[in-house]
């Protein structure tokens, strides 16, 4: 029998607020052990949550950017269970009446069909503190630490749409972007600030049973989403076929010996509503507002992209996949860089530079204003391709216009053709044999007595004038 | 002394205000900066308040002399033997007291000590810095020999807290004693909390209603469909609240931790197990089996509890106010026993009313409760201040 998976994740996202959700500690998770804490985030007695709105509209603009129907009306629930991260026996969480309800992502499946993948609810929370067990020495251990303790935030619950490992993972790099663009989380699974969960069950293929379903955690990145969907797919079929009942618990994911192992029988907290934070109410002309802040979503760029600089479809929604790229990528034409270059010095020369050099984009010391300086004098045949190439590496580590580094250099193209002609004369009586091949309609042999030319340059001829040169001369 | 006040004010120096010379003393459920503030249980030995409540905040800006701190029943619910709020004022060494009135706290207090106590409508009076456990129910009262001293604190503590996001937009409104005009006066009486009377408080109750009425008020008797159920709506939702809102008390970060735990589990249930009380702890558990295994029941209480809302609002367009029969508290060692402590009292706290206890006019005889819809506390005390004064034989 064939069966196919029916998946649905549960996607947690620590959204970048200065404060956390209900008091005015920073919200900076990292710092020295329990510095960003105060009454209210450590429980003491008589201390009363206060809403951070800040933190309700970057909810808010997530939940548009995914979609979503804000709700006018919403509440927060005392998630109640007892563990020593968890400074007053519950976490505050919308249970009962999420903040939005709906929304999808559309993502382009494997046979390149567009697949709309909806979201049943999105809610805020609060984080809970940090555990550190020290194990070692003659008494083991506990410590926490409340920094992260009130941390805001949201949950994006999806409907369970998914059918493969691909899906699950093309949505939450879609998501990602969608989410980033919004500006209200970096969603870096790597740094925990997207955390994916998924509940998967299988079934025959073709029907439309809903069967046991078992909850994966502990996925830090996309590709373990994708690989332990695919491991525990095999591992539920293997089991069905061999008679075993699959049992609603949770399962965790060792990436190291990719596999998952059972932790513990789901809990059920129950959820009872918090008696001192008020209902949360929304006018529609706020929702409007809201709308209105959104910036150009990910989809629409890349048909804007499509259109306006004659890009594929494939270059256009690579240079969107983050709201950096893209305004870079505009930046360099405002600068007068024709697209087709923009495009490709962007992905195949900067991207990989930064990369190289552990840098992001927004950081990078070559600017959009520096980065066309040199592609016009590429384009002006005042350097030739590799020359620009050296020097793009060398902007890296000086704040010097490209022509000052041309110039010190010597890098500057040689289109001189009284320089030239004595190379190429040269060259030529060398390379007898290549010039009968062309001769014989060899074509193949042009490029090599280029390459020769260029070479007795030193790198700096311009390809283009030594073309014209050698032809002008074999034709004679 | 020792026995009234749990901590006395080594510095009891008031300052400039329009509490100026005014002594008030606090139960520890009430936050000051630097103060034990156990609010009554073993639980919280050893753990001083970081910051004033913002009752407190106001107290001091206004020069009140905050004398000391009382002994509470064991996190405000309930009294019993141990609590001594309303001796220091009914003993004249304080002008006035705060407590939380959690059930009719602040009330049964004053019956037991011949004091008039007042419960604010619920939000009125910010709840930021005292240690509560029913978060929708209680309130902060006051206790005070006459109420118009009540009138004055409440003045001072009232209004909007930006640490209180739970409040009401509500404003302390002043109503003058003037104003109150008994022949254009109603005040109604609920015939089904009359109907739970019987001997020598009933007849006590009618004593009074003649008396009221002798005085030129309107008397109406009105119905209140559901009122019994006020009791068992508290019951219910009160554990509720309680055991979530008693969770903070861990021991993880402040308070008192049994030793000897073997893992994080146990040093909940010995520690919780060691310092809380048995009324505490018995109620909490109720909360706890309700959040865990009967949310339908919870659910249906706060369905009920809303539905008595509204026939409460829908009875003040009957009537100015209400005037309720009042009873002597007997001790609260069990839940039972709370619960017919708080009998005549805890329809305040579910439905959120402004009420004052009115103490008999001669000693040894009963008192009754005045109450009147959320939000109206000036007029509740200036029909208090009517009939003080017409007591004391002023003309009002």
């Amino acid at each position: 029998m064939e069966f196919e998976a029916v998946i649905g994740l549960e996607i947690h996202i620590e959204l970048n607020c200065a404060t956390k959700l209900f008091c005015d500690c920073p919200n900076n998770p990292g710092d020295e052990a329990n510095i960003n804490t105060c009454p209210v985030c450590l429980w003491f007695p008589g201390s009363l949550p206060r809403l951070s709105r800040a933190a309700l509209e970057k909810a808010a603009l997530l939940c548009l950017g995914l979609n979503c129907e804000i709700q006018t009306k919403s509440a927060f629930d005392q998630k109640i269970y007892y563990y020593p991260d968890q400074p007053k026996g519950y976490q505050l969480s919308q249970a009962h009446q999420p903040l939005a309800r709906g929304g999808w992502v559309d993502i382009t499946d494997e046979d390149g069909s567009v697949k709309r993948l909806r979201i049943h609810h999105v809610h805020m929370e609060e984080d809970v503190a940090k555990l550190m067990h020290e194990l070692d020495g003659r008494t083991p251990v506990s410590l926490v630490d409340f920094n992260r303790a009130g941390a805001p935030l949201v949950e994006i619950v999806t409907e369970p749409d998914f059918r493969t490992p691909h899906q699950a993972m093309e949505f939450l790099k879609t998501l990602r972007t969608q989410v980033r663009y919004v500006g209200s989380s970096e969603c870096s699974m790597e740094n925990g600030t997207m955390r994916a969960d998924a509940n998967i069950s299988i079934r025959p293929k073709g029907t439309d049973q809903m069967n046991t379903k078992v909850e994966i955690k502990n996925m830090n990145s996309v590709r373990h989403v994708g690989d332990a969907l695919a491991h525990e797919i095999s591992r539920q079929s293997t089991a069905v076929r061999s008679g075993e009942a699959i049992t609603e618990h949770t399962r965790l994911w060792d990436a190291d010996k990719k596999t998952t192992l059972p932790m513990r029988e789901k809990f059920e907290a129950p959820c009872i509503p918090d008696p001192s934070i008020p209902e949360i109410i929304i006018q529609p002309d706020e929702i409007s507002a809201w709308r209105a802040q959104l910036p150009e979503m990910p989809a629409a760029l890349a048909e804007r992209f499509v259109k306006q600089y004659g890009l594929s479809t494939e270059e256009a929604t690579y240079l969107g996949s983050d709201p950096e790229t893209a305004s870079y990528f505009e930046e360099l034409i405002r600068h007068g860089v024709a697209a087709r270059t923009a495009m490709h010095w962007v992905s195949t020369q900067l991207l990989p530079a930064l990369r190289q050099r552990n840098l992001e984009l927004t950081h990078s010391p070559v600017t959009p204003q520096r980065l066309a300086r040199l592609l016009a004098m590429l384009a002006a045949d005042e350097i030739n391709a590799a020359a620009a190439r050296d020097v793009l590496s060398l902007m890296f580590d000086s704040d010097a216009p490209p022509d000052d580094i041309v110039k010190a250099r010597g890098l500057g193209q040689v289109s001189d053709t009284d320089e030239l002609a004595t190379l190429v004369e040269r060259v030529l009586s060398e390379h007898t044999a290549a010039v009968a091949d062309f001769k014989s309609g060899q074509a193949k042999a042009m490029g090599f007595l280029i390459g020769q030319v260029m070479q007795a340059s030193g790198g700096k001829a311009n390809p283009k004038v030594i073309k014209e040169m050698l032809a002008r001369t074999l034709s004679v | 002394m020792d026995s009234v006040f749990s901590y006395q004010n080594p510095d009891p120096s008031g300052s400039d205000g329009t509490l100026s010379g005014l002594k008030i003393a606090v139960q520890p459920t009430i936050g000051i900066a630097g103060w034990p503030a156990v609010a009554g249980s073993e639980a919280l030995a050893g753990y001083s308040s970081p910051d004033d409540a913002t009752v407190i905040e106001r107290l001091k800006q206004n020069g009140a002399v905050l004398a000391g701190m009382t002994h509470a029943n064991e996190l405000g619910l309930g009294i019993n033997g141990k609590s001594t709020a309303g001796s220091p004022t009914g003993a004249k060494t304080t002008d006035a007291e705060l407590l939380l009135d959690l059930a009719g706290e602040a009330r049964l207090s004053a019956a037991r000590n011949n004091l008039w106590g007042f419960k604010p409508s619920w939000g009125l009076v910010p709840r930021s810095g005292i240690a509560g456990l029913v978060p929708s129910m209680e309130a902060c009262g006051i206790l005070a020999n006459d109420p118009g001293t009540i009138g004055t604190v409440l003045k001072v503590i009232a209004g909007p807290d930006e640490r209180d996001f739970s409040q009401p937009q509500l404003e302390y409104r002043e109503v003058s004693i003037e104003s109150i005009k008994p022949e254009q006066f109603t005040l109604g009486i609920i015939e089904e909390a009359t109907t739970l009377l019987s001997g020598d408080t009933r007849d006590a109750f009618h004593q009074q209603m003649s008396e009221l009425k002798k005085a030129g008020f309107q008397i109406r008797t009105l119905s209140w469909p559901g009122y019994g159920l006020c009791l068992v709506v508290h019951r219910l939702v009160g554990s509720v609240e309680a055991s979530s809102a008693a969770g903070r008390y861990d021991s993880v970060r402040f308070g008192r931790r049994a030793p000897g735990a073997k893992n994080w589990n146990e040093m909940y249930l010995q520690s919780r197990g060691a310092f809380f009380g048995t009324l505490v702890k018995s109620y909490l558990i109720q909360g706890a089996y309700f959040q865990f295994e009967r949310y339908d029941a919870y659910e249906n209480a706060c369905r009920i509890r809303a539905r008595l809302l509204k026939v409460a609002a829908r009875l003040f367009t009957q009537t100015d106010a209400l005037v309720l029969p009042a009873q002597k508290p007997v001790d609260a060692g069990t839940l039972d026993r709370l619960y017919e402590q708080c009998k005549f009292t805890a329809y305040a706290n579910v439905v959120g009313l402004p009420a004052m206890y009115v103490p008999p006019a001669s000693a040894g005889n009963h008192g009754f409760e005045l109450a009147a819809a959320q939000g109206a506390c000036g007029r509740v005390i200036a029909l208090g201040e009517y009939l003080h004064r017409l007591r004391a034989g002023g003309k009002a």
